[in-house]
């Protein structure tokens, strides 16, 4: 009985350890829920929007998307959907200028390898941070789209 | 099974293996929580507010029981808490497999182009989860930082 209660007052004791250390190196860090971008991931998650393979097509026949790929470069030059740009989720700052020149209001359709992958809904949620507008995630990604025998390219 | 359960040096080894495992997973997740928030999210089960506080919190108690099983501290307890969240997770990334999602694990690193979830990596998962039960069952931990203290009367013991 001793040894339960002795593991209930163990366990208790680093979870409480753990909640009081986890939220102190937040809040002097500025991360979490003590960053100011906080408001942005949460809200930007709620909003953002996923796209299917047939909307994707859509959006690309029609010509008035960009579209960008956020796997690593070595990925992209292997084949990507056509037209599409490459930022790899960890380069972005070094595209911060040439973003600048896209119009805020352009829609933007990321994708990344498969369906629902991180980086792309990271990128996504970077660019809305960058103050885009209309971006949106093809959730299928380049796996899709190529099985679809849609046009691609290679380097 | 019992030479095994008595092996005071395997045990050491399988302890600083399971905690050192938790201690790495957690140090990406610490230094990044908006990242593992994301890549909760990945998992469509819980919201940001909730990924957010998971972030904030898991990576914490992760480093906590990895150095508390290698140290020796409260042993049995964290192991019963590695072996849970060992369960958890795996159920997560068998959930998320079934439902067709094509994620990174958000495991070791939160670099969302490396360790997809896969068969794989349930595999991984149940062989530390087998570690884990076994630290349960253990008497005798061997080298732990309590035997360095004095102990109190009356203290309850380690062993069942």
């Amino acid at each position: 009985m001793k040894t339960h209660r002795q593991s209930i007052h163990e366990a208790l004791l680093l979870i409480a350890a753990a909640t009081i250390l986890g939220f102190a190196y937040t809040f002097v860090t500025k991360q979490g829920f003590f960053s100011e971008k906080k408001p942005a991931f949460s809200a930007a998650t709620a909003n953002l929007e996923m796209i299917s393979l047939e909307k994707a097509k859509e959006l690309y026949e029609s010509q008035s998307a960009l579209f960008i790929d956020a796997r690593h470069d070595f990925e992209y030059k292997i084949g990507h959907i056509h037209g599409a740009i490459n930022i790899a989720l960890k380069e972005i700052d070094t595209h911060r200028v040439w973003l600048e020149n896209i119009p805020k209001e352009k829609m933007l359709i990321v994708y990344c390898d498969g369906a629902e992958c991180n980086s792309s809904i990271e990128l996504a949620l970077k660019l809305m941070e960058l103050k885009f507008t209309n971006v949106k995630v093809f959730f299928g990604g380049w796996q899709e789209w190529k099985a679809n025998n849609l046009p691609i390219d290679k380097e | 099974m019992k030479s095994i359960l008595t092996n005071t040096i395997l045990i050491l080894l399988v302890r600083v293996f399971l905690g050192g495992l938790f201690i790495v997973a957690s140090l990406d997740k610490i230094v990044d929580p908006a990242a593992f928030a994301a890549s909760i999210l990945n998992y469509k089960i819980v919201g940001p507010t909730l990924a957010m506080v998971i972030a904030t919190i898991l990576p914490s108690l992760e480093l906590l029981c990895g150095l508390s099983l290698i140290l020796g501290l409260y042993p049995r307890t964290s192991a019963l808490f590695i072996t849970f969240m060992l369960v958890g997770f795996t159920i997560l990334i068998t959930s998320a497999l079934l439902r067709g999602l094509d994620i990174s694990c958000g495991c070791f690193t939160q670099d969302p182009n490396v360790s997809k979830i896969g068969y794989i990596k349930i595999l991984e998962n149940v062989g530390m989860i087998m570690l884990g039960v076994l630290l349960l069952f253990v008497q005798n931990y061997g080298i732990t930082l309590t035997q360095f203290f004095p102990q109190q009367k009356n203290a309850p013991s380690d062993k069942i």
